[in-house]
């Protein structure tokens, strides 16, 4: 799988978690990338908490953009 | 026609175009053939204790057919004495009282040392001083030169030595021989400097001869270190220059040196905030008469630009110049090729696929004709396709306009930092 299209699955997964209304709990990077943990949002009838391993330079890029002028 | 006169500290220079202290401003007799040849000023050869110098004293690095890209030289201070030095300048600057001399000096770090150079030159008219902390052979093994310029606690005593005793203004040449350079221009411009010049020479070893093993140059078969210049090290210079003068803490004028052939390196050196301009190799090379072209290609580069004076463009790409973590990680550019002009030569899919990211492609078009194409979405915008084309004009580097906005590294980081745990991964 190309690059490009590593960083589209993994774009495609944040996006799905934060359509879902999840939200960012913690991240943590190391040498094996960002690892991002999202949890159900509120009113949600189930606590869920998820982690994402993300490991393109364009998801590690993405995540942050989100963060910073979405949430 | 511009206005190419600058004021360098309170030195005045009818042009910004100054040969560096170095073989060619050794003598009176050169530094005059230098003005009549229209350079604008001079940095005389740096005086001191007269040395002696050896022989086979410098080498040089050509690359691809073309000479002189890089430039070593093992040549130390001053060999004549200073009397000899002090006339020659005398009779100069009254044969030429408007263009700028400049006497680079170098003394052991010791207060009566420079009360006693700086009182005996100043004497005999010279419109101001380069320090020398930066000669990074010979001198440095005696604690001069580089051995002071690297202790940011010696360059700045000593300037305040100087500045204590001369009434002309004290330029202080910075060696690049060091982690930062903004450390030691700091200390110089807290001792009092009124202006800073950079760079000095890079150390260096040419070369080995693989027949007799020695080093290049070498003297009676051995070698020893010496400074580096010329052409290949513009960028490292340019980029010292860019770092001063983008440093609030060093709020004088900067005198650029490294590499400068023509008036293009020239202008890229002063809007990087260079006053001035100094050249040696390119005047070892080519001879004085390069001067000409220098001034007439600034005075027609500043024309188009509409530019009136000289002292204008000093420092115009410096809010330019950031740091790494400042700039926008989400800016986007992609190699695009155009198959009109491109030659087929693959050099692009070569570098792209073996040294970077594998993203151009050779294919056959409907008619079984070879082209390149970029696949834009792996593309990641590095220049080396661009850089490896032999064609001018071949390929392209495109803005893609994001969606996203703008982020730095800082940005992210100081983002995500609210979010940041000590967990492991699951």
């Amino acid at each position: 799988m190309s690059e490009y299209e590593t960083y589209m699955e993994e774009k495609n997964r944040i996006d799905s978690y934060f359509d879902k209304g999840y939200q960012v709990i913690s991240i943590f990077e190391n040498l094996s990338g960002t690892f991002v943990d999202f949890v159900t949002g509120e009113g949600a009838s189930e606590r869920e908490v998820v982690q994402l391993q993300l490991i393109t330079a364009e998801a590690r890029k993405y995540i942050a953009t989100k963060l910073l002028f979405v949430s | 026609m511009a206005d190419l006169r600058i004021n360098l500290a309170g030195i005045k220079s009818p042009n910004p175009f100054w040969l560096a202290s170095a073989p060619p401003t050794n003598s009176g007799y050169q530094v005059q053939r230098a003005f009549e040849a229209g350079w604008g000023g001079a940095v005389w050869k740096t005086l001191g204790d007269p040395i002696i110098n050896t022989t086979s004293r410098f080498a040089a690095a050509s690359f691809n057919g073309k000479k002189v890209a890089g430039f070593n030289n093992i040549e130390l201070i001053t060999d004549r004495p200073l009397e000899v030095n002090l006339k020659e300048i005398y009779e100069t600057k009254k044969r030429f009282p408007d263009h700028a001399i400049i006497a680079s000096i170098m003394v052991e770090p010791k207060q009566e040392k420079w009360h006693e150079i700086v009182k005996r030159v100043e004497d005999v008219g010279v419109d101001g001083f380069e320090l020398n902390f930066g000669c990074p052979h010979g001198m440095a093994e005696r604690g001069m030169g580089a051995a002071s310029g690297q202790v940011p606690e010696l360059v700045e005593k000593q300037t305040y030595w100087a500045k204590e005793v001369a009434k002309t203004p004290v330029i202080v040449k910075l060696t690049p021989n060091i982690t930062d350079i903004t450390v030691t221009a700091e200390a110089a411009v807290r001792g009092g400097a009124d202006a800073v010049s950079m760079i000095n020479t890079i150390n260096s070893l040419m070369g080995v001869d693989l027949d007799s093993w020695n080093t290049v140059p070498n003297v009676a078969g051995k070698g020893a270190h010496g400074g580096y210049c010329g052409p290949a090290v513009k960028p490292i210079a340019l980029n010292m220059v860019g770092e001063c003068a983008r440093n609030p803490l060093i709020n004088v004028p900067i005198s650029g040196i490294g590499g400068i052939s023509n008036w293009k390196d020239a202008a890229e050196f002063i809007l990087m905030g260079s006053t001035g301009v100094q050249v040696c190799t390119a005047a070892m090379h080519h001879g004085f008469s390069i001067v000409e072209d220098m001034i007439d290609g600034l005075n027609n580069y500043l024309d188009e630009k509409g530019i009136v004076s000289v002292m204008d463009l000093v420092g115009k790409s410096v809010p330019k110049y950031s740091n790494w973590g400042d700039l926008d990680l989400n800016h986007k550019v992609v190699a695009r090729i155009n198959n009109d002009t491109c030659i087929n030569c693959n050099k692009c899919h070569i570098s792209c696929e073996d040294t970077s990211h594998q993203c151009i492609e050779m294919l056959v078009d409907a008619n079984g004709k070879s082209y390149l194409k970029v696949r834009e979405e792996d593309c990641v915008g590095c220049n080396l396709c661009s850089i490896v084309c032999p064609v001018d004009g071949a390929i392209d580097m495109v803005e893609i306009k994001q969606a996203l906005p703008s982020m730095t590294w800082n940005q992210r980081q100081s983002r995500i930092a609210s979010f940041m745990t000590e967990k492991v991964a699951k």
